[in-house]
């Protein structure tokens, strides 16, 4: 039975964003950027996207004097993450789901 | 990377897996530089003060070791400032609080042991009056550097290091047992090559080789 999956995830760039601030507390949006080689006008839209559904969180700060752009992914976002990895499974053929 | 809706599940595990594993390489790639310089500044100082120990009057010339810890930590923040960080997480946080721990328990041990030897400190501190204590201090140091390489080299997910971390340890533990005085300082200037320079080296031929 396939399960549905979330299409704010099913979109490699926004897949790869939380993919990457799994791992980590908190990424700074250039660090995102290189890693995901996106262009900085479709990162910011699609992390707008995440942090609207509540799937990232969004800090803008100061590093000294320099303006810093932090991304964390929430609770939620986490849930959603392990929803869409568990959805998947349903996808993958017979032996490889596990 | 394009915005593309229409993928297969087997590239959304790609893409989940490739992205994990970049985080990862981020944070091994930037351990190589320090466990060098680190292994580095231990060499350099045990060498030096085996010299000064064995032609320049004797262990008092440990004191030097004093200097091993802000002469490493200044190297390790330039170092910090010329590569690109990344960013914080468990596993980045966890290794600096090995090598922490590391530096407190050893240097609070070895500079306990110091000091009672330059008569600083009563030996009733550390044994009862009129026993005879015998600490291979270069034994115990060997010991945590070995533990602390091991355990670095599970959280890095790294063989290498890990059987550089146990062989550092265990070798350096019974190597030490071996050697009085000022030759200690040869297993102590091996162990650091073990247990430090070569894992970092490993790991930066490594991510050199990704690259």
């Amino acid at each position: 039975m396939f399960k549905p999956l979330d299409p704010l995830l099913h979109s490699e760039l926004r897949l790869a964003v939380v993919s990457l601030l799994i791992g980590v507390e908190e990424a700074e949006f250039p660090y995102i950027k290189e890693q995901t080689g996106a262009t900085a006008g479709n990162l910011s839209v699609q992390i707008d996207k995440l942090s609207a559904a509540g799937y990232v969180e969004v800090e803008k700060t100061f590093k000294g004097k320099r303006p810093c752009t932090l991304c964390r992914i929430t609770p939620a976002g986490l849930q959603a993450f392990e929803a869409y990895v568990e959805a998947l499974r349903t996808y993958l053929p017979v032996g490889q789901s596990s | 990377m394009e915005e593309k809706n229409n993928m297969t599940a087997e590239r959304s595990l790609e893409i989940i897996r490739e992205s994990i594993e970049r985080s990862q390489r981020a944070i091994t790639k930037n351990s190589a530089l320090p466990l060098i310089w680190w292994g580095s500044v231990v060499v350099v100082f045990s060498l030096l003060i085996l010299y000064l120990w064995k032609y320049q009057g004797g262990p008092v010339w440990n004191v030097l070791w004093l200097a091993l810890w802000p002469l490493g930590y200044l190297g390790n923040r330039l170092i910090d400032k010329h590569q690109t960080p990344a960013p914080p997480s468990f596993v980045g946080k966890t290794i600096g609080h090995i090598w922490a721990s590391f530096g407190i328990v050893c240097g609070f041990i070895g500079w306990t042991v110091c000091f009672i030897g330059l008569g600083v400190l009563p030996m009733e501190l550390i044994a009862p009056q009129g026993h005879v204590v015998c600490i291979s201090l270069t034994s115990i140091i060997a010991l945590c550097f070995g533990m602390g390489s091991t355990i670095t080299g599970f959280v890095l997910k790294s063989l290498a290091i890990e059987i550089c971390g146990i062989i550092g340890g265990v070798g350096g533990f019974f190597l030490a047992l071996q050697f009085g005085g000022a030759e200690q300082l040869y297993v102590m200037a091996a162990v650091s090559v073990v247990s430090l320079m070569i894992p970092g080296l490993i790991v930066y031929l490594q991510n050199k080789g990704k690259e």
